[in-house]
């Protein structure tokens, strides 16, 4: 059920903060940064004003896999967890903790970008976007609808195909993924095609667009974009320190101006809940 | 000066090797209604797509003559521009939306158009009573149903206040009861505004009395009739004509409501009920679900269904959007299991889904079909690639790959978008797999097409089978599930075919 009263930032305010969030998630390995990053959006996701179900297991695979790659693959460092024989080709050796850290770094930074962008999508419609641009950049606008609308029609079409594969003896789980590819990726070009028909048909870039509920500019959305903009400044002037366990397992605490102005980014979280508890019809 | 010209109308598409549409000519009078129909891959998509320029714009290939829709020639004006002139409708609900939410796609051809707030506003408020949809004015389109979908894709177009209307075979992807409220917004549209409207459609019993003329392709050539006419003549049309036309009735009715004057003299000369010769003893079960509980999310589907299936035996399962007809198949296929409840099965399971495409992949049917048994009927096909078949082939391919060798074969939605000939051929194929032993379980809406194959239908609401006998004892006098010659002649009679008359 949607939150029919909960607050709702101006789309601007929540891209803004989206490609703050991107931004530390993509350049920022620190584990401490990471962990209260991943605070911050899962607080921001269970804000008042969600709508669908967050993707928890594609987020824990996207997680999970690099630290398998990079356990695999790797076989340096001095802290070992175990050995497989090395006449094994590719995985035979050494399998080491510092492998696992380094994968894992990777993994928070790949879910985090997921989820940031999950749930982005879930707070600013096509409708916003579409409207957001100014006409030169029309056609940029269809290429930004299909992508929004890519990710739910995708894992629909994967679903789809992976339910009939089984009766039809076709393999399951993950060694069905390779055989999968072929079959989402015809299905999405396909639907792809029909969505770009069905702008065209309803007249989409034929002339300027007017807008049926513009998105009101109010104060909150400037503390957002501020915020947004304290967060980018944070991360340019203060970085949090590298972590790099190959050569020290235990992370660097970051500085308190960096931990401080990734707090900023909880803002709309916070400023989301306080409105809601506060509203006339919740007291 | 007719609203719609088509002058000399050739198209190719790219690579293709026969003109989809071959030195088309025709025209389309302000507030006039025509009926297009014809086999899978006739060409009644493409026609109707070069009325608001996708074809060619967005399909590319040869264009020759040339289509004058709302005085703008397509070849010059695309369809961003034609879109305000002529509304279309797309065949898959689910292909034509671009927003989240009802409200703001009714909004979406509106703010393309440039129009101001206010009067945008109006239009919204007028096309939500015109069509009838206020109640799903907030709904998230993902949360609708079938036929939901399909009359804000209308109200879609409507609201653009186009000049024309069409209407690519809205109804072949709903069950009876959405298909009759889709079509009923067209009546209102037809009837109340006066919209011109060109409509696709293979249940033609319904178009058929409102249409002004008949348009029936055949490899792409147009020939044009009035209703009657066209009908009487053959193609794709409602069982009370071939009723009509074999009791010699004159002139040939083409709604139930011009045929119930006439209906009761030869209900006079029938005998009391059909007789259903010998009574099909069920063979040994293969399959059975029994007291079988399931929800998808806390959405119950399935609240103590049960089910027995026996080998040679063709069973249907009917019933209307939700009632739990594709959970029992998925169940049986394995891919979902009970949450309460017992479901066996005994024998190697063939699955065809609602979407037969999700099975085809290969480059050609050969690869599709190897190391399964060859399917008699297929030989045409097996070097072309499976998506570029016809709906009707693709199912065919679908079955051949997924029921090779199989006990039991599951079909969920096996007619839909299919024309009257393969629906036919369907039909016999299932037949003959029944005959070869096999237990053959079909979920369907298409009544009529039910009656005549199955041994037993299934009734389903709620998640529960409540009716499950005999076509002519589960179907007969339903006000839904029902053919139309048992809803004009009652007492069990079901199809023309079984009927002891001739002309009288």
């Amino acid at each position: 059920m949607e939150a029919a009263n909960a607050m709702s930032f101006s789309p601007l305010a929540w891209i803004a903060w989206a490609l703050a969030a991107l931004a530390v998630a993509l350049t920022a390995r620190n584990p401490f940064s990471q962990a209260l990053l991943l605070l911050i959006v899962a607080n921001t996701w269970l804000g008042p004003s969600r709508r669908t179900a967050f993707p928890v297991r594609m987020a824990v695979i996207l997680g999970l896999l690099p630290v398998a790659l990079s356990l695999a693959g790797s076989r340096f460092g001095a802290h070992p967890l175990f050995s497989l024989p090395s006449s094994i080709p590719l995985i035979g050796g050494r399998w080491t903790l510092e492998a696992a850290l380094f994968g894992a770094t990777a993994g928070v930074a790949l879910s985090l970008t997921v989820s940031i962008l999950v749930l982005v999508q879930a707070r600013v419609s096509t409708a916003d976007v579409l409207a957001l641009l100014p006409r030169p950049l029309y056609g940029v606008g269809s290429a930004l609808a299909l992508a929004l609308a890519f990710v739910p029609q995708t894992a629909a079409t994967v679903k789809g195909i992976v339910e009939v594969r089984g009766p039809a003896g076709g393999s399951r789980g993950w060694r069905a993924a390779p055989s999968l590819l072929m079959p989402v990726l015809l299905t999405t070009l396909e639907r792809s095609l029909q969505y770009a028909e069905s702008l065209d048909a309803r007249g989409f870039a034929g002339r300027r667009r007017t807008r049926y509920r513009p998105s009101r500019w109010q104060p909150v959305d400037t503390i957002a974009l501020a915020a947004a903009a304290v967060a980018i400044a944070g991360l340019a002037l203060s970085p949090p320190p590298a972590y790099d366990p190959y050569s020290r397992l235990v992370p660097e605490l970051p500085a308190f101006a960096s931990l401080a102005s990734l707090l900023a980014l909880a803002i709309p979280a916070l400023l989301e809940t306080w409105v809601s508890r506060h509203a006339p019809d919740h007291a | 000066m007719p609203l719609i010209t088509l002058d000399r109308l050739t198209f190719t598409y790219p690579q293709g090797k026969a003109p989809a549409l071959r030195e088309v000519t025709a025209s389309v009078e302000a507030g006039e209604v025509i009926l297009v129909r014809g086999a899978s891959g006739s060409g009644k998509s493409t026609l109707l797509r070069c009325l608001n320029g996708l074809v060619p714009h967005h399909s590319g290939g040869h264009f020759a003559g040339r289509v004058i829709a709302c005085g703008l020639d397509t070849r010059r004006h695309p369809p961003r521009e034609l879109g305000a002139q002529v509304g279309f409708v797309f065949q898959h609900p689910e292909a034509q939306f671009i927003l989240e939410d009802v409200e703001s796609e009714l909004a979406f051809g509106l703010e393309n158009l440039g129009l101001p707030r206010p009067l945008m506003r109006k239009r919204i408020e007028e096309v939500l009573d015109q069509v009838g949809i206020n109640e799903l004015r907030a709904r998230r389109i993902g949360s609708l149903s079938g036929g939901e979908r399909q009359r804000v894709a209308i109200a879609a177009a409507l609201a653009m206040h186009p000049q024309a209307l069409a209407l690519d075979e809205p109804t072949s992807q709903l069950d009876p009861q959405a298909a009759e409220d889709v079509l009923q917004v067209v009546l209102r549209l037809v009837l109340e505004l006066g919209m011109t409207t060109l409509i696709a459609e293979h249940r033609v019993e319904r178009i058929a009395p409102l249409a002004d003329r008949v348009w029936t392709l055949h490899e792409g050539a147009v020939a044009q009739a009035a209703p009657r006419d066209a009908l009487s003549a053959g193609g794709a049309r409602p069982p009370i004509v071939d009723l009509a036309l074999k009791a010699g009735w004159d002139p040939v009715p083409i709604s139930l409501a011009q045929a119930r004057p006439m209906a009761a003299s030869l209900r006079a000369r029938l005998p009391a009920a059909p007789s259903n010769g010998a009574v099909r003893e069920p063979g040994a079960a293969i399959a059975e679900i029994s007291g079988v509980t399931f929800s998808y999310e806390g959405r119950r589907a399935l609240a103590g269904a049960s089910l027995r299936l026996g080998r040679g035996e063709l069973t249907v399962l009917m019933g209307r959007n939700g009632a739990g007809k594709s959970t029992v198949l998925k169940l049986l296929a394995g891919i979902l299991r009970p949450q309460r409840g017992r479901v066996q099965v005994g024998g190697q399971v063939g699955y065809v889904p609602q979407d037969a495409d999700t099975l085809l992949f290969k480059a050609t049917v050969r690869e599709e079909l190897t190391g399964r048994q060859a399917s008699s009927g297929l030989e045409p096909w097996l070097d072309r690639y499976p998506r570029d078949l016809s709906v009707g082939e693709r199912q065919r391919v679908a079955i051949a790959a997924a029921g090779a060798g199989c006990e039991l074969l599951l079909l969920d939605e096996p007619t839909r978008g299919l024309d009257p000939g393969a629906k036919r051929e369907l039909g016999l194929e299932l037949r003959r797999r029944a005959g070869a032993g096999t237990a053959v379980l079909v979920a369907t809406h298409d009544v009529e097409w039910a009656a005549g194959i199955a041994d037993r239908v299934a009734l389903m609401a709620e998640g529960e089978v409540y009716a499950d006998g005999p076509p002519g004892r589960v179907l007969s006098d339903s006000l839904v599930f029902s053919t139309q010659v048992n809803k004009l002649l009652g007492n069990g009679w079901l199809l023309v075919d079984e009927l002891p008359i001739g002309p009288a």
